[in-house]
């Protein structure tokens, strides 16, 4: 489970520190309004989300390393999960980034978001069938003799 | 219980080794896929951008060869010129078919936020053209028309608009292309017709205004009369007119081969040395793993195991984490490159575009293998030294 | 039952150094008997134990289970009746730590081919139940006791009804209660079963319990006083 943990807090970071640096706004670009006003495009406000699941992963892997109980261990596998699917859809659906393929934001923060999504849900799957596995501990160690 | 769920659980129990080869394995079978993918992505595309081009040679103005590859497969515009009149002089030439008039023109760059700004455009005669025409023929039934385009799988209509505005003239996007992982694909066609209006409307609708020099071309493209040598033909063509360079097809976008073949050369390299160094730290692990489990295995021969079943039990073992490790690379690696594509094209500097179905599995299964292989091998030796040890040496402390 | 004639066995240790664990033993352990080997460590018990079940190559002489030279035998062969006729106790914990106590027990079954593996998880369970563990079958060897564990490798050598028990030092590690609990096992299952056994201890206690005993020093078997063997 240290390993998912591990992979967890990886993810976390990819997820919260990419969008920071590949976004158009980052890039010195925004949307250019008839009166001369600038606002941010989509993909800014994507970045600016991304640490809304990244923080809460971190967490989660964090707290993985040190839980040995297997009903925590369950739900922080979910949890991360949950938080993967978070991180795919914020570039796709939920906010979304800019529509032209050249843009920095689709060629690297984009990918990286579903990437780390994509490998976190699946690591917290895994984590959920493995720990599913396990039996629950009806025995308690037992010390010295019978 | 039967060997292999032994085997699982034995895996199970050593979580920290397992966990070793599982990542060796990983990273074999997804350093295999990865530069199988790209190798033959990268070839993929290119013959894919010649199929494209449709050309058997194409004549370019003396000096303009490598702008103007580099424009068709990375996307970079460019403009050249040589005159109008070498299209007939083309056209006389020995065993020449057919030819076709091409200009290559730019969009204006840092055009607004969400189009795709240095676009590259290809403006063609339909007359004459003998490529892109039977492809127009196929997919919308007819010609294209004043105004209408056609683009690469890149180019799109922006949101909450029904044309493409360029040099301020609106252009309808009437169909886009099947991808080639080139330039090409950010690539628009347009016809004369509608190129020289586009110049004439930007006179006064665009920022800058759109120049095409009279009597100009940019590229004549040729198509040699079945048969016949185009090696001879662009020979003749280079001897017979001057301040033209022919390009043959296959000797197309030579940079972009030299350097894949130099990649291709790294890569390789790269990938055998992951193996031997895989095959090393694999065997060093299974035998500090089989050290330690020495007692455990010489128990199993006292329960009456015989030597063949330690032994199977051990490579079961290296098997199923070289098979795990193997799924979980090859996923994770599709995954990357189809995700991280364009952004591969950028850094390494060459088209590439994802195999067709048939040869991604192929390459799924080579990588796999490779990762299988690679365990297995060097699992085979402490396995057997192992599995032949004298059990009641492996059980004393 | 098994006989060793004139068996020495040596370890080379190291290119220099040799090690004899045994020197010229002559032995015959009859059928049905509860043979209780003494001796302190080093004096050979264990090598000759392992020479018992085929574990290891006589250096010299040879070593015969029911009539049948061991060292004649292919590695096949010699697994099948170690599997089918020998039960192993050993020393030092010798479960699987990724297998359940059901699971432990039930282990020799999968070696035999010949067999069914379904019926080894009924006789395991009935196992673990008359040696007091029914309530354990789920449990892994680190949340059970010493005793129990201990009890767990009895039951999995008994598994495959073998003719003889070869057990090294069982005790070793057990309290005095625990020691006398096990050993009052040994010999309730000899009484019952006519099961032959061979237990090898440092502790001279244990003699007792046994129907046959010898003494070992220096890899060899000592003159036993004619009261004993």
């Amino acid at each position: 489970m240290k390993a998912i943990g591990i992979i967890f807090v990886l993810m976390a970071l990819a997820i919260g520190v990419v969008p920071q640096f590949t976004n158009c706004s980052a890039q010195g670009r925004a949307i250019e309004l008839p009166g001369g006003r600038t606002i941010p495009m989509k993909c800014h406000w994507t970045a600016m989300a991304a640490p809304a699941v990244a923080v809460p992963l971190l967490i989660v892997g964090g707290l993985m390393f040190f839980s040995r109980r297997r009903e925590t261990l369950l739900a922080l596998s979910l949890l991360g999960a949950v938080l993967g699917v978070f991180a795919i859809l914020l570039p796709t659906c939920l906010i979304g980034v800019c529509a032209s393929d050249e843009m920095l934001c689709n060629i690297e923060m984009k990918p990286t978001m579903i990437f780390g999504g994509a490998v976190t849900l699946g690591a917290g799957l895994v984590g959920l069938v493995l720990i599913g596995k396990t039996r629950s501990r009806r025995f308690t160690e037992a010390a010295g003799s019978d | 219980m039967n060997l292999i769920r032994l085997a699982l659980r034995n895996i199970a129990g050593s979580s920290f080794r397992s966990f070793m080869v599982l990542l060796c394995a990983l990273l074999i079978s997804s350093m295999a896929l990865t530069t199988g993918m790209i190798l033959f992505g990268a070839d993929n595309s290119l013959r894919l951008a010649m199929e494209r081009l449709g050309a058997d040679i194409i004549v370019v103005p003396e000096g303009a060869a490598d702008r103007i590859e580099s424009a068709l497969l990375l996307g970079h515009p460019t403009q050249s010129w040589m005159p109008a009149s070498v299209v007939d002089r083309v056209a006389a030439a020995l065993d020449v078919q057919a030819v076709s008039p091409q200009i290559y023109l730019a969009t204006l760059s840092n055009a607004s936020c969400c189009t795709v700004s240095d676009m590259f455009l290809i403006v063609f005669d339909p007359r004459t053209d003998f490529a892109v025409t039977p492809w127009l023929e196929k997919t919308i039934g007819g010609e294209l028309r004043l105004g209408e385009v056609i683009g690469g799988t890149d180019v799109f209509v922006p949101a909450g608009e029904e044309t493409i505005k360029l040099y301020g003239y609106p252009v309808a996007l009437k169909a886009k292309m099947e991808p080639t992982g080139t330039g090409l694909d950010r690539s628009l066609f347009l016809t004369l017709d509608t190129a020289q209006e586009m110049a004439r409307v930007s006179k006064t609708k665009a920022e800058k205004p759109l120049s095409i020099p009279q009597n100009s071309v940019s590229a004549v493209m040729v198509k040699v009369r079945p048969g016949s040598n185009p090696r001879a033909v662009a020979l003749n063509i280079s001897v017979h007119i001057g301040g033209v360079t022919p390009i043959l097809s296959p000797d197309m976008f030579q940079s972009q081969r030299k350097e894949l073949a130099g990649l291709r050369n790294g890569v390789v390299m790269a990938l055998m040395l992951t193996l031997v160094f895989s095959i090393l730290l694999i065997g060093l692990v299974f035998s500090m793993a089989a050290n330690e489990r020495r007692r455990e295995l010489g128990v199993l021969r006292a329960l009456g195991a015989t030597r063949s079943f330690v032994f199977r039990v051990l490579l079961y073992e290296a098997g199923l984490l070289a098979l795990y490790g193997g799924v979980a690379g090859t996923a994770l690696t599709i995954l990357a490159v189809m995700l991280f594509r364009k952004l591969i094209i950028a850094s390494l500097g060459i088209p590439f575009l994802v195999p067709a179905l048939p040869m991604l599995a192929a390459l799924i299964l080579g990588g796999l293998a490779c990762s299988l292989l690679t365990v297995m091998l060097a699992a085979m030796l402490p396995a057997y030294r192992t599995s032949h040890e004298d059990p009641s040496i492996a059980m004393r402390e | 039952m098994i006989v060793l004639e004139n068996v020495t066995k040596a370890y080379q240790v190291d290119k220099q150094n040799r090690v004899v664990a045994l020197q010229e033993v002559n032995l015959e352990i009859p059928r049905g008997a509860f043979l209780v080997i003494t001796g302190r460590s080093g004096s050979g018990k264990t090598t000759l134990l392992n020479l018992a079940a085929g574990l290891t190559r006589p250096t010299a002489g040879r070593v015969l289970f029911e009539d049948m030279d061991w060292g004649s035998l292919p590695d096949h062969r010699q697994s099948l009746l170690r599997n089918r006729k020998i039960g192993f106790v050993f020393q030092f914990p010798s479960l699987l730590p990724s297998l359940t106590a059901l699971e432990n027990v039930a282990l020799p079954r999968i070696f035999d081919h010949g067999r069914a593996r379904q019926g080894a998880y009924e006789r395991a369970r009935g196992l673990l139940r008359s040696l007091a563990l029914g309530d354990k079958l789920g449990a892994y060897p680190r949340q059970l006791s010493a005793g129990q564990q201990q009890r767990l490798v009895i039951a999995r050598a008994l598994l495959n009804e073998p003719e003889i028990l070869l057990a090294d030092e069982p005790t070793s590690d057990l309290d005095e209660q625990t020691e006398s609990e096990i050993m009052e096992l040994f010999q309730r299952l000899h009484a019952s079963t006519g099961i032959t056994i061979v237990l090898v201890t440092h502790s001279t206690q244990l003699i007792r319990y046994g129907t046959h005993s010898i003494k070992m020093a220096d890899g060899r078997i000592l003159p036993c006083p004619p009261a004993e063997m």
